[in-house]
């Protein structure tokens, strides 16, 4: 399966086309000042016996200058029977390096996010988008090369107890992150005009060590992605587990992502 | 103590004459942006651009990443305003070209003209006298690529007596 992996990375990096709207990360880049975006994220996560659980991440996101974007998101999910709202987090990501040249650019980027959970814990790795209470910060980079587009980012991830459920004491309650992102512009080869749909393609791999015990996981995600009238975007995805020695509630999933940007909102 | 307050009066009656004086304004702005390639990006710089008030239009060749913003008349538009303009969609300038009309302007090297927009040091130029449209590259940082300001920089080096302050530009016509 690795190996497979690294065959489709291979030959997706040689048909150099893409973007960097990334469907599981955040790339270096920032939405334009003053705009606004909304987000909906839902997530039929595959449990290991059968069926899955419901989870619903609506987002609001600003552009709050050129190099600070902010996000809020709340967690919501039926794991517990009906769909409920199990908690929220915020996110910060500030820009502090940018090399441009006419169809490239390489950025840095730090970020951090504090969230707050009341869903119960019996999954060893550590999510704080909307599995933990805790706090994650991390730095990113983003390089852009014609329509090709790649991204890396490295983070610290820290769970807290959740609100009605303490943190276990036999498992890791901090992990490093890791991710790397690829995403490719296949539709227009030319730009006509901006009403034309983009079509991007994605693969992005994410991966998770436990501090205090080395566990780990790695997960790819394949994913296909429309820009509507340059403003809309709809990311289809999938989440696969490479492998992994933690115990987790859910590893495979659909993901289904509905965005909308309301340009020069607050300038 | 005197003698300066008579100074500044004499700037302030320098520039304010040179203001009143100017019938001279930006008329078009050619603008390449870079650091994209997705028309979701040249949307947002299109949208920023028109925000401002004396944007009437903005064309836009969305392979090239070029913005041809038409601007109203009478404007006082400088090209730091439109360069900031580009920055916070999130992007930067590649080039600026700047079309101005202009009555009886004598272009010469290392000489400058001064109106609304700012004061513009022409750079590299052959000698001529222009009644009607200029079109200026502008060659400060933050409006060329970082690449092409690092190979231009020894060149502009010997201009930079004729003043480094704001809204000083330094162009090349075209």
């Amino acid at each position: 399966m690795r190996h497979l992996v690294i065959v489709v990375l291979c030959l997706l990096s040689f048909q150099i086309k893409a973007q960097e709207l990334f469907v599981m990360t955040e790339p270096a880049s920032n939405m334009p000042t003053g705009s606004i975006g909304v987000r909906d994220m839902s997530h039929f996560a595959l449990k290991k016996t059968d069926g899955y659980n419901y989870h619903n991440m609506p987002e609001l996101m600003w552009g709050a200058s050129k190099n600070w974007m902010i996000h809020a998101s709340a967690f919501l999910s039926n794991k517990q029977g009906d769909l409920k709202f199990e908690g929220a987090s915020l996110y910060a990501k500030y820009r502090f390096f940018s090399v441009d040249d006419l169809h490239s650019h390489f950025r840095l980027a730090a970020y951090g996010r504090i969230s707050t959970n009341n869903s119960s814990i019996i999954q060893e790795d550590i999510e704080t988008m909307g599995m933990n209470s805790g706090y994650e910060i991390g730095i990113v980079a983003t390089k852009l090369i014609n329509k090709t587009a790649l991204s890396a980012s490295v983070s610290y991830e820290r769970a807290l107890n959740n609100q009605d459920y303490a943190f276990p004491d036999t498992f890791s309650n901090s992990a490093m992150n890791y991710t790397f992102s690829i995403g490719q512009l296949m539709y227009p080869k030319k730009y006509t005009n901006f009403k034309q749909t983009n079509i991007n393609g994605m693969l992005e791999f994410l991966g998770q060590r436990l501090n205090q015990n080395g566990k780990s996981y790695l997960d790819v995600v394949p994913s296909v992605q429309f820009i509507i009238n340059s403003q809309a975007r709809i990311d289809l995805a999938y989440r696969h587990q490479i492998y992994s020695d933690m115990e987790r509630t859910s590893a495979n999933g659909i993901l289904l992502k509905l965005e909308y940007t309301f340009f020069n909102v607050t300038n | 103590m005197k003698r300066d307050n008579i100074k500044k009066l004499l700037v302030v009656f320098v520039m304010l004459f040179s203001i009143v004086n100017s019938y001279s304004q930006i008329s078009k702005a050619e603008i390449i942006a870079t650091g994209l390639t997705c028309s979701m990006c040249s949307n947002a710089i299109s949208k920023q651009l028109k925000t401002m008030p004396e944007v009437e239009k903005v064309i836009i060749d969305l392979n090239a990443n070029t913005f041809m913003v038409s601007l109203k008349k009478n404007n006082a538009i400088t090209p730091q305003v439109l360069r900031a303009s580009i920055e916070k969609a999130g992007f930067f300038v590649g080039s600026m070209v700047l079309t101005m009309d202009v009555d009886d302007t004598q272009v010469k090297d290392d000489t400058s003209f001064k109106n609304a927009s700012g004061t513009y040091v022409f750079v590299d130029a052959k000698e001529k006298t222009t009644n009607g449209t200029l079109r200026l590259k502008v060659l400060n940082s933050g409006f060329v690529t970082k690449k092409e300001y690092k190979q231009s920089v020894k060149m502009l080096s010997k201009y930079l007596a004729s003043g480094t302050q704001e809204e000083t530009y330094f162009v090349k016509t075209i």
